[in-house]
């Protein structure tokens, strides 16, 4: 027995991609997932950014915004209006606050609170953070500058009378009368009446389409199909490394085939699947789980070719540079695992940390992910934002392709 | 007619081919024979334009293979190592798809296609898909595909590794046909039999360098290998006696006599009539031919399956 625990051990030894795949794939899968969902183990508090444009520019508007600031898991991000709109059109951040010009004469007349939380509904917590936190700081700051607004009046008319009472008051016995008046009010409620609550409500404003879809269906859709298209053309580009084991690209190279057609050839095959691999899915949410497709058959028709585009040349690229079946195995399941887990496939970015959510677009996950959320839930026209993530899509899979073709060149063709 | 002068090549700082330089005229079948990693398969994908050697020249029909692989290509047929086939696909489907690359006309693919199936007597399980078949099947499947575009020259890379007796015979029988019929022919093996058989003349490959080329009398004739006349008798000969008399090479044995011969038909009754003059009996006579092992073996100091 000892003599075959000793041989089984040996040989797995003598197995790298065994050993990797047993120790070193879980280690780096396990690092990615608790850097995406669980921090480094400190207990830093990861703060939300919120754009704040700040249209008043009064002292009661800095002083509002200070103590937002001074909130541990806010951080304020100053910005101009169109800028930050931009932003969270974009789904770059989820909410900007804007106070409107005139914001501290009305809280001071106590009449309005022209002041406007824009938000991407598709970033549902965060947004639920930010709401929770902002009406905590807000109604304080606020109800403080209200106080003293209003106390400050009512002192002085109070303040007012006695003198037209008692004018003949000597100066000493003024003095401890208004002092005792402002004591009195120093004491007063600290709380903030219902009247004033009321008129503080801040008003919300999706800048979105009004009608929202279900983003969990759309994440769940959206995300799934990517991955799962990743790990399908990944398979087909090794497809390559086959013919080069089988040696049936050694007689494609008899013939007179020019070698770009060859890789050409699998490229046009894995956009083919891949587009009606995509196509499928989205028609069986549609048909299952009644995801709203049929009027967005054009944008997603877009977004699904780009998309293939961009994994197909993922796919054929990942077979160029690895040397065999198994290697490209290894490779691929890392690769792809840790680009569904920061571009959005898993679980959505938003709840990721920061940097996290600023290194996902380097996953093609991540912009595919984003034009689906365009068009099935923040119900983008075509054009911009959308048009720009169609075009990110469209370059990765240029890149990837001619990065490709060097590869294929210098990997596959060797035939060493 | 096809040049090759002095191509050399190397992977890293293996050289593979070390300056190899025949010629092989039309409607020739050249043989190369040597063993295992002796620079056959490199020298063969040279001339198929797989990869330009690092250095030499080689023109087919008067084309550089440098400048003019596309028109080499067209008249090259090759017959790879490995059964270079779709194996999900059918024989049909197979043939269909390599014919296909050669942009011949569909009608006409289809008809040169049915005759190669019948050719190769797979005509009615030309349906079935390739991984169904037997190797031998496969091996002339492998071979039927490269002759869909009527090439002129085919270059056979070991096409019967793994083949049945029968399936090996009509791979022979086909190539013989296609030579007959005016087809050059460059066979590539490691079995001293098929070279023998099929090819004109022979060229002698080891490490990277033809070591001797010519017809199989030819390289007999340069190797000093003669056919050998084994005579048992019935007591130990003379051996300088017999010698004298035969005027031929004799090494005795115990009982056994060796006599060396150039033409063993011819000496043989010499030898026998000899003996018995002498008063050795006889027991029993064998005829050692000259072989190519015998030629290889004298020219590279090795057996061919080193």
């Amino acid at each position: 027995m000892f003599k075959i625990l000793k041989k089984e051990l040996l040989s797995f030894l003598k197995d790298k991609r065994a050993v990797m795949l047993t120790f070193l794939l879980p280690t780096i899968l396990i690092s990615v997932f608790a850097l995406a969902f669980g921090g480094s183990g400190n207990d830093d508090i990861q703060k939300i950014p919120l754009l704040v444009c700040d249209q008043d520019n009064t002292s009661i508007t800095r002083q509002t915004i200070s103590d937002i600031d001074s909130v541990k898991m806010i951080e304020v991000i100053p910005c101009s209006y169109d800028s930050g709109m931009d932003l969270v059109t974009r789904g770059k951040k989820a909410a900007m606050l804007v106070f409107r010009k005139g914001f501290s004469d009305s809280v001071s007349a106590m009449t309005s609170f022209p002041c406007d939380l824009h938000y991407d509904a598709s970033q549902t917590q965060e947004m639920g953070i930010i709401q929770s936190l902002l009406g905590r700081s807000m109604y304080s700051s606020m109800g403080k500058a209200m106080r003293n607004k209003s106390m400050k009046m009512n002192k002085d008319s109070i303040v007012l009378s006695i003198d037209k009472q008692y004018p003949g008051m000597d100066k000493a016995t003024h003095e401890m009368v208004v002092k005792n008046i402002n004591k009195n009010f120093e004491s007063a409620s600290s709380g903030m009446n219902t009247d004033a609550q009321s008129k503080m409500k801040l008003n919300t404003v999706s800048v979105v389409s009004a009608k929202v879809g279900n983003l969990g269906l759309v994440q769940a859709v959206a995300g799934t199909a990517v991955m799962m298209l990743l790990f399908s053309l990944t398979g087909m580009g090794g497809g390559l490394l086959d013919e080069k084991e089988q040696g049936t690209l050694k007689r494609l190279l008899y013939s007179p085939v020019h070698p770009a057609q060859i890789l050409l050839g699998k490229m046009a095959c894995s956009i083919i699947v891949a587009t009606f691999q995509l196509a499928v899915m989205f028609i069986f949410a549609s048909l299952v789980f009644h995801l709203q497709v049929l009027d967005k058959i054009v944008p997603l028709s877009i977004i699904i070719l780009a998309t293939a585009f961009a994994c197909s040349g993922f796919g054929v690229f990942l077979a160029t540079i690895a040397r065999s079946r198994a290697q490209l195995q290894s490779m691929s399941t890392l690769i792809i695992l840790s680009m569904s887990v920061i571009g959005g496939s898993m679980v959505p970015t938003f709840i990721m940390p920061q940097w996290m959510q600023n290194i996902s677009v380097i996953s093609i996950n991540y912009w595919s992910i984003q034009g689906f959320y365009d068009i099935l839930y923040r119900d983008l026209p075509i054009g911009g934002i959308f048009l720009e993530r169609v075009c990110v899509l469209l370059i990765i899979g240029i890149v990837l392709t001619l990065l490709a073709f060097r590869f294929f060149r210098k990997n596959v063709l060797s035939l060493d | 007619m096809i040049e090759v002068k002095d191509i050399r090549k190397s992977y890293g700082d293996t050289q593979a081919v070390k300056g190899i330089s025949f010629s092989i005229n039309d409607g020739e079948c050249y043989g190369l024979l040597g063993p295992n990693g002796a620079g056959k398969s490199t020298t063969i994908n040279m001339l198929s334009t797989l990869f330009p050697p690092d250095s030499g020249e080689i023109t087919i029909n008067g084309l550089d293979i440098k400048n003019a692989r596309e028109e080499v290509k067209k008249i090259l047929g090759v017959v790879p190592q490995e059964i270079a086939l779709y194996s999900n696909l059918t024989a049909w489907e197979n043939m269909l798809f390599w014919g296909g690359l050669h942009s011949i006309a569909k009608s006409e693919l289809h008809k040169k296609a049915e005759e190669l199936l019948a050719l190769v007597g797979l005509s009615d399980r030309k349906n079935e898909k390739v991984k169904a078949y037997s190797g031998g099947m496969k091996r002339r499947i492998n071979l039927a595909c490269a002759l869909l575009h009527s090439p002129k020259i085919l270059l056979l890379d070991e096409p019967t590794v793994g083949v049945d007796p029968q399936s090996r015979n009509m791979i022979f029988e086909l190539i013989e046909q296609l030579n007959k019929d005016g087809m050059t022919i460059i066979y590539t093996t490691h079995y001293m039999e098929e070279a023998e058989r099929l090819c004109d003349r022979i060229g002698i490959i080891d490490s990277g360098v033809i070591v001797a080329q010519g017809t199989l009398d030819e390289l007999k004739q340069k190797s000093e290998i003669k056919d050998v006349i084994v005579m048992e008798c019935g007591q130990t000969p003379d051996q300088s006696f017999l010698s004298s008399k035969l005027n031929l090479q004799v090494k005795v044995t115990d009982h056994t006599a060796y006599i060396e011969s150039n033409d063993s038909k011819k000496d043989l009754t010499r030898c026998v009539i000899g003996c018995s003059d002498a008063g050795y009996e006889v027991h029993h006579i064998d005829i050692q031919k000259a072989n190519l092992e015998n030629v290889f073996l004298k020219l590279t100091g090795k057996q061919l399956r080193d």
